[in-house]
């Protein structure tokens, strides 16, 4: 891995950092020195104080949404992971020579853009929709779910179906940089198919998990939209508390606080994340 | 094993595609309600759509921000692909992450953040606004994109070009560009793409001319109709095309190196 380090390499980064200094890092260092301004009714006073954050790690309203956020970020990395695991290990192992049409296939439905999914989402759950449809056909039901659009189950149903792929591809590339021998190895010393998985698959496939994981944690946690759009009177979000203060309401500091907070808790899981990868593929290589 | 994990990706598959489906079956049923049993084939949702000017209005709107918004990440994506890969920068780490921030911050937060940042130098919102937002959240794809062609080209020709005595500069525009010319096509697609679908930061940031993706999201919440499934298919349909002619200009480059 170690390559000489080139002159031009640093010419040709720079016009890309002074980009993302100017889009992304400016504006975010700006809204963190927002967060300790304050308002007062339609002014915004420049003295700085600590009282927005205060603010937010004192209200039970803003505790309990960031908990929730972080909670429903967790249960669809789990969910994703279940799915997505067989998935990954088919499209290595077992498919020879479309993988990257299984691949694309895969990734497809991503580029329809979040509204355009949603909206179909929207039409699959609906009272009339195909679901309840169904649901009515088989028996199930004599009456249609008003409940089930416009529920946490439709967001969480769309945010599976938003972020699996990622976690797919996370997985893939973990299983095709696992090398068949090891598995082999431990069935011919007679290791069961469960203990064959726990401990030789699973810790070699860990890096993946972990990365796949690791994303579909942070686009969760941030997604404004699916919430939003599906999720009726649960779609109250951190995110969209943040989006409330900086319309409506009319607080760009307390917003910019909610914020910075979130990022912070972001930023944080994912450098526990890297490390955690950066380990795991420490021990898949050592052993 | 095999079977039970064959009839499970099925099913994932199926999971995946069958919103697509349901819209698409709806956007051709005569009727209203969006709901079976089917009454019908129509193109009626379709003729709608293509009649509405507003919504014409905005898909030109939208191509007026996609195409310079795939030009600015494909070059920015180039140039930081090349400094990852054949021409290793110092500070790979830190450029890495800072790459990826744009990734990994929510959507709304840099749409924000932005949104102050142009208060705090006295920009108004305008479709230049839009592109600049969209620019920087689509860069991390696209130096993936040509990142992942650029790691498959084989360094030896590289080496053999400076051996033989071409310069820098020659060996890069004669040996690698060619190389790498089909990432940047992929590049330039994809960013087309989710430039034209994205929405959370278009909306905060655009101004008087408003992109279809905004004009739609207030349709969608405000008048539910067939033919927004219509519209829905159109732009499904316009995305698969486009990503799979990508796929399969990446994937040539990998074939012929």
């Amino acid at each position: 891995m170690s390559q000489p380090v080139d002159k031009i390499g640093n010419w040709l980064a720079l016009p890309v950092v002074a980009a993302l200094t100017a889009l992304c890092l400016a504006p975010l260092l700006i809204l963190f020195v927002y967060s300790f301004f304050q308002v007062d009714f339609v002014t915004i006073l420049h003295e700085p104080t600590f009282a927005n954050y205060a603010k937010v790690a004192g209200s039970e309203t803003y505790r309990g949404l960031i908990a929730r956020a972080f909670g429903s970020a967790l249960l669809v990395v789990g969910i994703t992971a279940i799915i997505g695991y067989p998935v990954a290990w088919f499209i290595a192992k077992r498919v020879v020579a479309a993988k990257s049409t299984f691949l694309t296939l895969l990734l497809v439905p991503l580029y329809s853009g979040d509204l355009v999914r949603i909206f179909a989402w929207r039409v699959l759950l609906g009272a009339e929709g195909a679901v309840n449809r169904s649901l009515m056909w088989l028996g199930v039901t004599d009456t249609p779910f008003g409940g089930l659009l416009f529920s946490p189950l439709a967001t969480h149903i769309a945010l599976t179906y938003n972020y699996l792929p990622f976690m797919v591809i996370g997985l893939w590339l973990a299983f095709e940089s696992l090398d068949d021998a090891w598995t082999e190895a431990a069935a011919d010393l007679g290791a069961p198919a469960v203990d064959r998985f726990r401990r030789v698959t699973l810790p070699l496939t860990l890096p993946g998990l972990i990365a796949g994981g690791l994303m579909v944690f942070v686009m969760v946690a941030g997604d404004y939209l699916t919430p939003q759009l599906l999720g009726g009177a649960s779609g109250i979000t951190i995110i969209s508390a943040v989006n409330d203060l900086f319309g409506t309401a009319f607080d760009w500091p307390l917003g910019s606080a909610i914020a910075w907070t979130m990022l912070a808790i972001l930023m944080l899981c994912f450098g526990v994340g890297a490390l955690a990868i950066r380990r795991s593929s420490f021990i898949s290589e050592g052993t | 094993m095999s079977r039970i994990a064959t009839f499970w990706v099925w099913g994932v598959f199926g999971f995946m595609y069958l919103p697509i489906a349901m819209i698409l079956l709806f956007s051709l049923n005569a009727s209203d309600v969006m709901a079976f049993p089917l009454r019908g084939f129509t193109t009626q949702w379709y003729q709608a759509i293509l009649a509405d000017a507003r919504l014409g209005a905005g898909f030109v709107t939208t191509l007026w921000v996609a195409f310079p918004v795939a030009i600015f990440t494909t070059f920015f994506g180039a140039i930081a692909a090349l400094a990852l890969t054949l021409y290793p920068m110092r500070g790979r780490g830190v450029f890495v992450v800072v790459l990826l921030l744009p990734f990994i911050v929510p959507r709304l937060i840099l749409a924000v953040s932005q949104l102050i940042f142009l208060k705090e130098m006295g920009i108004d919102r305008s479709l230049w606004t839009v592109i600049a937002g969209q620019s920087i959240l689509i860069l991390p794809f696209a130096t993936l994109i040509i990142a992942s062609v650029l790691i498959r080209i084989d360094r030896r020709l590289i080496e053999a070009a400076a051996d033989l005595g071409a310069s820098r500069w020659s060996s890069f525009r004669r040996v690698v560009l060619p190389l790498m010319s089909n990432g940047i096509l992929a590049s330039w697609v994809i960013s087309f793409v989710l430039s034209s679908s994205e929405y959370v930061l278009t909306a905060f940031l655009s101004g008087r001319e408003q992109p279809l993706s905004v004009l739609v999201a207030s349709d969608f919440r405000f008048n539910i109709s067939p033919s927004l499934n219509a519209l829905a298919v159109l732009i499904v349909l316009g995305n698969i095309a486009l990503v799979v002619l990508a796929e399969s200009i990446r994937r040539r480059s990998g074939r012929k190196t």
